[in-house]
């Protein structure tokens, strides 16, 4: 039973990075950006949090350093892949080598470590222990006691979903991504949509790169994004950006995540149940391309039967 | 080409500058930790020489990454399959022990199939099942990575060391120097010519390159896409994988040690994205970053600046060339358009403009 309440909230726990940067993917995936730099988010955003944690004794600096962070990313990404039009493949491949030279290079430079920065000055995020279900026996493990910004990142999800589909921002956002010749011809600025895309993709990777270093682990580790990035973009095309989606299939990963952490204690190597979330997401990947196969074999079959 | 290698040096000079400010910025003699970078990696011939090392495997990760984004064959494994290139060599040259003659040949191969099998199983992925291989390759490297962290702490760790890591390959395997030159540059050096013969001189290398400018175009133009993506796939594999064995054969260790070829990889892919894929380019551009990172390690012991800084002016230049390239583009498609635009005012005939590319 507390084997299955740990398995439970470590899947919780670990799910939250990655549905905070599928989150913000969501954004560019519908402005039709190749958004692949929400690794790099993640790492700077994780890194300047315990930048501002530590060094301003607050969680609340450290959350916002964060943030600022990812939306620092953001802003080099913007520059050069909307306003410079460089590549947006190259853009993201580039900034996902600086923010791992740049975070490597400052840990260095600021704290004089090498590898990971660990101290008890860096304040992490309060827990939230929720009235009256705390007090229930398990139910109350189940649910209470995570860090705030856990019940806050759920709700995330569900205003994601709103915003892009029923705000005339996620109208414009759409419409963008379809065609954006056209949303200028109708005197939109279409770079601008994108901009914002791309602003909002940087925030919510800054803050799941907070949840990373101050929530999840109380540290900061060189390259502690460590494929989430990649995973949450794997996670946004196996929903087709689907914000709801987005949240089970993180819970998905969360669970393998976990489930991998759990295995540790148990006679198989620690590398092979560190494999785990990445194989999950090829196992995953496997699935929906078989899926999408007979599904256009189907179509293909209707529409023989149809001539 | 004149004008990729205009925009080339306008992007590495400007990262230049852009590194010099945040040098200053930090503090450091600025100056002073440039004109190390370089003492340490070009101005001397033992310096000289440590570059074309380091620039071997660069190299080799560098080409890899532009036969396939230069054939629309988006591998990112280069990680990965390097580390499985440089495990299979380092099993092979632990447990067979052959005159150089033959072992040296014999793990070259090795390292050429297993990097080109474990590309393999994307492309298979890719054409049986139609998985996007830019995502495949990504999580193999994962894969990769713990698993051979897996065999050199467990199976093939040397309990006598204090960090995880495998014996020294028997001494047959290991590549000759040459008055203190290593000889992984020369091989470096023929197979890009071997590439670049392929590229620009076959009909293989002329369908991979439509493949790259117009997938569609290929199909109707009757290439035969799959077997094509498979073989590109599979030669990227191999470079990356012989890049490995570079690591093992070459160098002082020669053996598997934890954390070898982190950067390779990546550096490889950021090396062919520079140079547009272009195989000579690649070669350059190797080379280049070989310089800034040898250099930086001499340039840590001068000034104190961490050497991880490379690692950011790096990308900065990546950053830096393409957006040039892209913008001289822009400038000079605008200009021939304002030019075509007044020869017709005049009444003349619009002259053929010569800026193709």
């Amino acid at each position: 039973m507390n084997l299955m309440i740990e398995l439970i909230r470590s899947t919780f726990l670990a799910a939250v990075p990655i549905l905070l940067a599928s989150l913000g993917g969501t954004y560019t995936y519908y402005a039709d950006i190749f958004n692949i730099a929400m690794e790099g988010m993640l790492l700077i955003g994780a890194f300047a949090a315990v930048l501002g944690s530590y060094f301003s004794g607050s969680w609340l600096i450290g959350l916002l350093a964060g943030v600022s962070g990812g939306i620092l990313a953001a802003i080099i990404f913007t520059l050069f892949a909307v306003y410079l039009k460089t590549d947006e493949f190259v853009t993201g491949i580039a900034l996902n080598l600086f923010a791992l030279g740049a975070t490597t290079y400052l840990l260095r430079q600021i704290f004089s470590v090498k590898g990971a920065f660990t101290s008890s000055d860096i304040i992490a995020l309060p827990d939230w222990h929720i009235p009256i279900i705390d007090k229930i026996p398990i139910i109350g493990e189940l649910l209470s006691g995570y860090p705030f910004l856990l019940y806050i990142s759920f709700l995330i999800a569900i205003l994601v979903e709103f915003h892009i589909f029923k705000t005339r921002f996620g109208l414009r956002l759409r419409a963008t991504g379809e065609d954006d010749s056209t949303v200028d011809s109708v005197g939109i600025n279409s770079d601008l949509i994108k901009s914002k895309a791309i602003l909002l993709s940087g925030a919510l990777s800054g803050l799941g790169g907070v949840f990373l270093s101050l929530a999840y682990v109380n540290m900061f580790a060189e390259n502690m994004s460590n494929g989430r990035g990649w995973i949450a973009l794997a996670v946004i095309i196996l929903t087709r950006g689907r914000p709801i989606g987005l949240l089970f299939m993180a819970l998905l990963f969360g669970f393998f995540d976990g489930l991998g952490f759990a295995l540790q204690n148990t006679f198989i190597p620690s590398q092979f149940t560190q494999m785990v979330p990445y194989l999950a997401t090829l196992a995953a990947l496997y699935f929906y391309s078989k899926q999408k196969k007979e599904k256009i074999k189907e179509e293909l079959e209707d529409e023989s039967m149809a001539v | 080409m004149k004008k990729n290698i205009l925009t080339g040096i306008l992007g590495i000079v400007s990262a230049l500058v852009v590194g010099l400010i945040i040098l200053f910025i930090q503090g450091y003699p600025a100056v002073e930790s440039y004109r190390q970078l370089f003492n340490y990696s070009i101005l001397s011939r033992f310096s000289f020489f440590s570059t074309l090392a380091k620039a071997a495997p660069l190299i080799l990760t560098g080409l890899s990454a532009a036969v396939g984004f230069g054939s629309n064959v988006v591998n990112l494994g280069q990680v990965g399959q390097l580390l499985i290139g440089a495990m299979s060599v380092t099993v092979v040259g632990l447990f067979i022990n052959l005159p150089a003659v033959i072992m040296i040949p014999i793990l070259l191969l090795t390292a050429v199939i297993s990097g080109a099998l474990y590309s393999g199983l994307a492309a298979y992925l890719r054409v049986k099942f139609n998985m996007d291989e830019f995502i495949t390759t990504l999580m193999l490297n994962f894969v990769a990575q713990y698993f051979t962290l897996y065999l050199i702490t467990g199976p093939l760790i040397d309990k006598e060391m204090n960090s995880p890591m495998t014996q020294q390959i028997n001494s047959s395997g290991w590549l000759p120097m040459l008055n203190s030159l290593e000889t992984t540059i020369f091989i470096s050096i023929i197979i890009s010519l071997l590439i670049y013969f392929i590229w620009h001189n076959t009909k293989m290398g002329y369908e991979w390159k439509v493949m790259g400018s117009n997938n569609t175009f290929a199909l109707f133009g009757g290439v035969k896409i799959d077997k094509n993506y498979v073989r590109v796939m599979l030669i990227s594999g191999a470079l990356a994988g012989l890049a490995g064995a570079m690591l093992i054969m070459g160098g002082l260790q020669h053996r598997f040690l934890k954390g070898i070829g982190a950067n390779y990889g990546w550096d490889g892919v950021m090396t062919a994205v520079v140079a547009n894929n272009s195989i000579i380019g690649t070669v350059i551009y190797g080379l280049f970053f070989a310089v800034l990172q040898t250099g930086s390690m001499g340039m840590e012991l001068e000034t104190a600046v961490p050497s991880e800084f490379v690692l950011i002016l790096q990308a900065i230049t990546v950053l830096f060339v393409v957006a040039s390239r892209k913008s001289a583009y822009l400038l000079l498609n605008k200009m021939s358009i304002i030019l075509k635009i007044r020869q017709l005012r005049s009444g003349g005939e619009p002259e053929e403009n010569e800026l193709d590319d």
